[in-house]
């Protein structure tokens, strides 16, 4: 069974807070997520071209 | 309580942006592009997608070299306007996470740009970044008034990286491009010193307006932007260029010069203070970048036609 997910949580926090600490976690995990499909894509397209350039692709 | 993340109120966390920050990313784009230009003037063809990701690998080295100086210069940053909102000293970013962050980004942009270009390239890009860490924000910049003539070095790197990606060797061009960088930091930086001394001051950071007064910096201001002038036409001189690149240099050689007796003739109290709120610093100061990015332009555009 999954653990539930970690709360936000502090005695002196207001909703808005809490809403905005939410905000900026989920803009961080966008950006990480982006960066790594970047990354991805990157290693792909330099391996291609790299096997392409010694004759082993096509 | 086990499933309870207790935050200090002090901090909602830093935003994507805040991140991005600690890369300066405005020093970045001067970096990308004496890099871009080292790589175009080289005589060898680069593959496009080699060369995009060499380039990249210039940025993000660069870049993480920024996020190291941001979190050893932490205190000084602080108390600087200039740079007080930077995201380790206004608390946003832990310090060892923006440590981290530069550390890993360093060792991944070497690594890769060994494997897309070469290890020449790869060990000039290491050597720029432990020059800036290590020889620039750790020795020099508290140490001496001269921190950023040596320092200098650090960003004349990018041109020598772009070129020995594409070439696998260093040349003469490239060397030059160098030298014409390293000459122009100063009169580059002290510019913007003298309008920002008192900031430096507070800080306890040894610039040279600061150690050496105004009116001494606006002497080195002009007598460095004389020497940048048949620097940067050697590479004409010697053959390595045309005459645009020639006449571009010889043209923006002069009017750098003119900006820079403008700052030596600023109008000035006993003290050197200047009483014209350093205007023609900070027109020499925005001067300078426009000179270097439209000279490495025209040595591109020589290159090409």
């Amino acid at each position: 069974m999954m653990p539930n997910a970690p709360r936000v949580e502090h005695e002196n926090w207001s909703p808005e807070m809490v809403a905005e600490f939410k905000r900026r976690q989920r803009g961080r995990n966008i950006a990480l997520l982006a960066a790594l499909a970047a990354f991805c894509v990157l290693i792909y397209a330099v391996a291609v071209v790299k096997l392409h350039e010694y004759g082993q692709m096509w | 309580m086990s499933d309870t993340l207790l935050i200090n109120s002090s901090e909602l966390g830093a935003t994507a942006s805040d991140w991005l920050a600690l890369l300066k990313p405005r020093v970045m784009s001067l970096v990308v592009f004496t890099g871009a230009i080292g790589l175009v003037v080289a005589p060898v063809h680069m593959n496009p997608i080699l060369a995009v990701t060499a380039i990249l690998c210039i940025a993000v080295g660069a870049g993480a070299a920024g996020a190291i100086n941001m979190w050893y210069d932490r205190d000084i940053d602080a108390v600087m306007k200039r740079t007080a909102m930077r995201p380790v000293a206004a608390g946003r970013i832990e310090p060892a996470s923006a440590l981290g962050f530069g550390v890993v980004l360093a060792i991944c942009s070497v690594l890769l740009m060994a494997v897309v270009a070469n290890a020449v390239a790869a060990g000039v890009l290491a050597a720029s970044i432990g020059f800036y860490v290590f020889i620039y924000t750790m020795w020099l910049k508290r140490r001496t008034p001269q921190n950023i003539v040596i320092g200098g070095a650090a960003g004349a790197f990018p041109a020598v990286i772009g070129w020995a990606a594409a070439t696998g060797d260093i040349g003469a061009l490239p060397l030059l491009l160098f030298a014409i960088v390293f000459f122009w930091t100063p009169p580059h930086f002290w510019s913007l010193a003298l309008y920002a001394s008192d900031d430096y001051k507070r800080a306890g950071v040894p610039m040279l307006p600061v150690v050496k007064g105004a009116r001494h910096t606006r002497v080195c201001v002009f007598v460095y932007t004389l020497v940048l002038l048949p620097v940067a036409l050697l590479p004409y001189w010697l053959g390595l260029t045309g005459r645009i690149y020639g006449a571009s240099a010889l043209v923006l050689g002069a009017a750098f010069i003119y900006y820079a007796w403008g700052v030596l003739r600023d109008r000035q109290d006993e003290a050197g203070v200047s009483l014209s709120n350093d205007a023609p610093a900070r027109a020499a100061f925005k001067y300078s970048l426009l000179y270097l990015f439209v000279l490495f332009g025209a040595c591109a555009i020589d290159r090409l036609v």
